[in-house]
């Protein structure tokens, strides 16, 4: 009011004088004063908002689960998978799949070294409800290849796919789509559809052969029991938590590299297409498939081309394996072609690298690569087709998480072979082994519980994925197996044409160079925690089957 | 007082503290990394897990560091807030009111750890931070983030049990952790602690600061305000009434 005052005043006179300016200046400096003494007076009352407020905006509890339990940790960089966070709900299910089943999280010391340790199996993808885990999607990098004029884009697909794209389809687990899916991909523009079933075959002639010389002990270094190096997730358990046993592992490469290195070598040659301009597809159940084809190792192609035509030629040969994609993947592809899958027609693989045998399909199962190896070391051994007992091997079928058998073969006497499925599971073999006290000879690991069937890359048919659903698909590769008209893996034609026209014989020096591979210990990359005991987490999932005597 | 002790070594950088407080504080997802090396605090992001690739002897390490507000004994943004809009709750956390807030930002130069985080896209913009889920622990619950963590990296409880905790699990793991708990006395004590095994400041921690408060500083220069003012208007006052006389005399020649 003053001030106002002091204004008009000063108006009125039409002139403001160096008094009534100071004045006016004097009165607001004495207003301002007085105004912050009263404030300062006032400090230790009541605050501007009432005395005790409280911030309303976060009285409520947002969209907060009730039931919250953290989640696994995940590299950003991780080959195989990724997570959105933003569908994250922290329930806690990817943690008790990687802790329980695969005895990874927790099973290694705090602090963490310079790796977020994950197997790449994608069990987590399965058991996430809201699907916030998923494969990293490389169906981009497919479309690309597919639409350079430059490129001859050959796929092939794992046993398990062809039990399981169906229900992506709205049919039941299990139904056979071999050949709707071969009719798919021609129709998505893949340049030639082939077969990871025809490397199976290719894996169990060198596996079956690697192990009769480690039983014949023609392989110094390389001792008994063998272990199966198909799946990539429990081949880098092992490099993690058993890196002493790696001289365990074949060193047969999966079959989906024996596959890669044939096609840009062999089928390259057979076809006459530069291998330069072949990028390789393969179709897997699995997220680990994505950072086995990474492996800086898995460049054989390259190499025998480098010895072949020289290190500018093959500087331009791609890896063995270029993509990878999950059944999911696929479907995905599918899908976006608005290809009506259920309504296809069924369509053959094209050849060269498209047969396969009962027993390369059974490896989509837990014990199939066992039971194929079985069937194949018989006739390398005997020189005689396997007895009927031999092609229906009960013992190591089934979800059970340890099998075992013993199979008398004349001349070798009695093979012992254990099954395994589920890291956590297969603990209990590996420490017997560790032990030196293993019984056996032979030995199948599989990451995943129920095998490839189950594979981390699989349809989300139930979350988590239920027995129902592996009894199913398991059921369906069987019954294949049942009725092809070959059952052995030295039957296959192609086999029998590729060992003739390529390799010579199993584990020749050029196969040796293409077919087979070595480990890397990563035990640099934690410090491992023993479980007790006592303590076994998994059985609640999968009852063991071990003998006790053992 | 409540607090929270956050033990570096045993972050295995999961995230769900981040994914935590996004749920609980319904907070939307931006584009800023809430994960990873570039993880950024913003109004958002009310918690992020930082990564720090660095050297422990001759190994190379990864280290994650969740950062969010630390919830200091005597907050500087507090202080500094002429509003109120601050305060520093008996249970421990510092909460913010939006609805006295004007905006003025004086918390966001005050706060020795640039923690508070200015809507500046929103038509009426408020100051954000981590409230340390403040109606959870005034209900004697833990924050949300320490709730979920699957790795035992958060430990809630009062403050000086923690800091008791702290200092015991250096002295039982000798070589373990640098024998330092930053939070004990940084800028006068905060309610989060962390133990580290690698040196702070090689994880984006600001060290080699005062162990004084912020307020318990500037109040050494601001209680002169009023003296300085008071004498300053005596000193005019007296000049004036020693020259009024004069004045007169002027106005005769």
């Amino acid at each position: 009011m003053e001030v106002e005052k002091l204004l008009e005043e000063a108006l009125k006179q039409k002139e403001v004088t160096r008094r009534t300016f100071l004045k006016m200046m004097a009165g607001l400096g004495l207003a301002g004063l007085a105004g912050s003494v009263g404030g300062c007076l006032r400090q230790h009352e009541v605050a501007a908002g009432g005395e005790g407020w409280l911030p309303y905006q976060y009285d409520v509890a947002g969209t907060w689960p009730a039931h919250v339990r953290g989640r696994v940790p995940i590299d950003p960089s991780n080959p195989s998978i990724m997570r959105d966070d933003r569908k994250c709900i922290l329930c806690g299910q990817c943690l008790e799949i990687c802790h329980r089943v695969q005895s990874v999280y927790g099973y290694y010391e705090l602090p963490i070294r310079d790796d977020i340790v994950c197997i790449n199996c994608g069990q987590c993808s399965l058991a996430c409800p809201t699907g916030a885990i998923q494969e990293r999607d490389d169906t981009e990098k497919v479309l690309k290849a597919l639409k350079d004029p430059n490129k001859f884009v050959v796929v092939q697909t794992a046993p398990s796919i062809r039990v399981a794209l169906g229900e992506e389809f709205g049919m039941p687990p299990g139904t056979w789509v071999t050949g709707k899916m071969v009719a798919a991909l021609r129709r998505l523009g893949f340049h030639a559809v082939l077969d990871t079933n025809f490397a199976a075959d290719l894996t169990i002639m060198e596996e079956a052969t690697e192990l009769i010389k480690r039983i014949k002990g023609e392989l110094p270094g390389r001792p008994l029991p063998q272990f199966t190096s198909c799946s990539p997730g429990w081949v880098k358990f092992c490099e993690y938590f058993y890196p002493d046993l790696l001289p365990h592992v074949s060193s047969c490469k999966s079959p989906q590299q024996m596959f890669g290195a044939t096609v840009k070598t062999y089928y390259a040659e057979k076809r006459g297409i530069d291998p330069r301009k072949i990028v390789s597809v393969s179709i897997m159940p699995c997220t680990a498939k994505k950072f086995e084809a990474q492996r800086p190792e898995m460049i054989s192609a390259r190499k025998y081309w480098e010895k072949k035509k020289g290190p500018d030629f093959a500087k331009d040969v791609t890896r063995d394996v270029d993509i990878v994609l999950t059944t999911r993947e696929l479907a995905k592809l599918i899908k976006q072609a608005k290809i009506d899958f259920p309504r296809l027609p069924d369509e053959d693989f094209d050849p060269l690298m498209g047969k396969c045998t009962g027993g390369a399909i059974i490896f989509g199962a837990s014990g199939g690569v066992m039971e194929a190896a079985i069937r194949t070391a018989y006739f390398f051994i005997t020189g005689k087709e396997p007895p009927p007992q031999l092609l229906d091997l009960k013992p190591i079928r089934g979800l059970a998480s340890v099998k075992e058998a013993a199979v008398d073969i004349p001349g070798a006497g009695t093979i012992r072979v254990a099954v395994c499925q589920g890291m956590a599971a297969s603990r209990q073999v590996l420490d017997i082994v560790r032990a030196g006290k293993a019984p056996w000879h032979f030995v199948e690991f599989m990451a995943c519980p129920g095998g490839c069937e189950s594979g981390g890359g699989q349809p989300r048919s139930s979350v988590p994925q239920a027995n129902e659903v592996r009894a199913k698909r398991t059921a369906s590769l069987y019954a294949a197996d049942a009725r092809w008209v070959w059952r052995e893996s030295h039957e296959n034609p192609d086999i029998l044409k590729v060992y003739q026209d390529f390799y010579g014989h199993p584990m020749s020096e050029l196969a040796e160079e293409l077919l087979h591979t070595h480990y890397t210990s990563r035990a640099d990359k934690l410090k491992a925690i023993q479980p007790s005991e006592k303590e076994k987490p998994w059985e609640q999932y999968y009852p063991a089957r071990l003998t006790p005597e053992i | 007082m409540k607090g929270v002790l956050v033990d570096i070594t045993r972050c295995v950088g999961c995230g769900s503290c981040v994914v935590a407080c996004k749920l609980y504080n319904n907070l939307p997802w931006s584009n800023a990394p809430h994960l990873g090396k570039d993880a950024v605090l913003t109004a958002d992001n009310w918690t992020v897990v930082k990564e720090f690739d660095v050297s422990k002897g001759k190994e190379s390490v990864w280290r994650f560091v969740k950062e969010q507000c630390f919830h200091c004994l005597e907050p500087a943004c507090a202080s500094a807030c002429f509003a109120a809009a601050f305060r520093k709750t008996p249970e421990g956390p510092v909460i913010y009111n939006e609805r006295v807030c004007v905006g003025c930002r004086y918390c966001m130069i005050a706060c020795p750890f640039s923690i508070p985080k200015y809507e500046w896209q929103a038509r009426f913009p408020r100051v954000q931070k981590c409230q340390m889920c403040f109606y959870r622990v005034k209900d004697g619950e833990m924050p949300a983030c320490v709730s979920v963590c699957p790795a035992g990296a958060l430990k809630f409880g009062d403050r000086d049990a923690l800091l008791k905790e702290a200092k015991e699990r250096i002295a039982q793991n000798p070589g373990r952790y640098v024998n330092h708990v930053y939070g004990e006395k940084e800028y006068g004590g905060t309610c989060w602690l962390y133990l580290s095994d690698v040196p702070f400041e090689q994880l984006g921690f600001r060290t080699h600061v005062s162990t004084e408060s912020i307020p318990h500083v500037s109040e050494r220069v601001t209680k002169w305000t009023l003296p300085v003012a008071g004498g300053w208007a005596a000193v005019l006052t007296a000049l004036y009434l020693a020259t009024k006389g004069s004045g007169g005399a002027e106005k005769s020649h």
